[in-house]
């Protein structure tokens, strides 16, 4: 159904696998939908680590069903941060599933992807701070703490958490 | 200075990428949407609580933007095709002087969209353009194009403008409801325009009328996507009725366009349907240095 190469696909997450510093003795399946134009992506399992994406996530937004690399990129980068920290103790346990609330998902989205920005690659700041707003508020507030996640580092979830906590409470929505 | 530009001589640069919409329509993976929509999970993208909303709306915004530069060349090119006078591939100076003005609000709108992109961090080209507004533009008949343009699609556009508008209000965003509003304004007027030259025109030729708003309801169903614009609750793009109303639809027109989705999104579950499920499952294994990495194709 689409044109996607998984050579290619491996090839990026073996290099990130190395660059995020995933623990070498940890097997990590991606498990991608190629069924779907969706494009949801998230760690299925820690034990063992499994990555679930939908097909839609690895699209070229510009040439229907092909592959883009940047998005590879963009998607596994990020989720390769996150399942580290899962499996780091000192981080913290995050809430899995939907018992993670959206703008908790979200703010510690913004600090995987500084940390893929760090690295060198392309990580879409702007795109990351609108997706921010969308559930913090469009406010001061609200940028200062995406400043300190996209820039932080060694950052506890308890403190990923107090951030988006911190930003929420300052914003005013009408509806 | 040349008429009719054909869709193929479209100026642009190296960011922009065509795609056909045709390509989008019978997409094999839309059968995973359409089952789901059928069994009552469909959730409309562009929810502020959804997930997935911010990029929804991005993306939405860049088709806008481009809409918004097929709109300034359509408006252009009906400006200038046609000579004065009162035959049938002919226009009033009257015409002219109103596509002129609609110049002078699309230019405003690109600009405006450009601004709205950098807001939301999308760069200039990142998603593939469709033509088919500008295509809807290129027809010889002056009053098809303006019932196909500016009825059909800015008719459309007063839908998504005003989605784009409510997703600002129920996210906070002070510049996309600001801006959405701004631009809604003027599609209003533009569609007002269409229908009072359609109006005009063909006061004493039904019959052309009558093919006009047939060429009305082919746009509107195409522009429907296959049901993503609707009247339903759980439409992604919802009809504006209120400000249609304002641009000079009455109820029969607007129920019209409703059906006209719902039939689009039926005739796209029976084409899926006809397709069959997606073919079965490929794996394959793969062994780097350092770890075991696994990629998978599954189908659900």
């Amino acid at each position: 159904m689409v044109d996607f190469d998984a050579g290619t696909v491996t090839t990026i997450a073996e290099r990130l696998f190395g660059e995020v510093g995933l623990p070498p003795a940890v097997a990590v399946t991606v498990a991608i939908d190629e069924a779907t134009p969706m494009a949801r992506a998230q760690i299925e399992s820690i034990d063992p680590a499994v990555i679930g994406v939908e097909g839609g996530a690895l699209e070229n937004p510009k040439r229907i069903r092909q592959l883009s690399e940047a998005r590879v990129v963009d998607v596994l980068g990020l989720l390769f941060h996150q399942l580290r920290d899962r499996l780091d103790p000192t981080f913290g346990a995050p809430p899995v599933g939907d018992e993670l609330p959206l703008p908790h998902k979200v703010a510690w989205e913004v600090y995987a992807a500084g940390r893929v920005a760090a690295l060198g690659y392309q990580a879409q700041r702007q795109r990351r701070l609108y997706h921010f707003r969308n559930r913090h508020g469009f406010t001061d507030a609200a940028d200062a703490a995406f400043e300190r996640l996209w820039t932080g580092r060694d950052l506890t979830w308890s403190e990923v958490a107090g951030l988006s906590d911190q930003a929420a409470a300052q914003a005013t929505v009408t509806s | 200075m040349r008429r009719s530009l054909p869709v193929a001589e479209l100026a642009r640069d190296g960011r922009f990428e065509q795609a056909s919409i045709m390509d989008r329509l019978t997409d094999p993976r839309a059968a995973v949407n359409v089952r789901k929509a059928s069994a009552g999970t469909r959730r409309p993208a562009l929810r502020a609580g959804q997930p997935g909303a911010p990029d929804a709306a991005r993306s939405l915004m860049h088709g806008i933007f481009t809409g918004e530069i097929q709109a300034l060349e359509g408006a252009g090119r009906t400006c200038w095709d046609f000579e004065l006078g009162t035959g049938e591939r002919q226009v009033p100076f009257a015409l002219k002087l109103d596509m002129a003005r609609q110049c002078w609000d699309e230019a405003r709108h690109v600009e405006i969209s450009v601004k709205l992109g950098e807001w939301m961090g999308t760069e200039i080209g990142e998603f593939a353009e469709s033509t088919i507004l500008y295509e809807a533009a290129c027809n010889d008949d002056p009053i098809l194009r303006l019932t196909g343009v500016n009825r059909a699609l800015e008719g459309l556009a007063i839908d998504i403008f005003n989605t784009m508008r409510e997703f600002g209000q129920a996210t906070g965003d002070p510049v996309l409801e600001f801006c959405e509003d701004w631009m809604l304004a003027d599609e209003v007027t533009h569609v007002k325009m269409g229908s009072d030259w359609l109006r005009r025109l063909t006061a004493h030729d039904p019959d052309r009328r009558d093919r006009a708003l047939e060429f009305q309801k082919v746009v509107d169903k195409l522009f429907s996507y296959g049901g993503i614009r609707g009247d339903d609750d759980d439409s992604p793009v919802r009809l504006a009725r209120r400000f249609r109303e304002l641009a000079g639809f009455d109820t029969a027109e607007i129920d019209e366009i409703a059906d006209l989705s719902r039939q689009a999104g039926r005739e796209r579950a029976e084409r899926v349907a006809a397709r069959g499920r997606p073919p079965a499952v490929r794996s394959a294994d793969v062994h780097p240095i350092g770890a075991d990495l696994h990629s998978e194709r599954m189908a659900r």
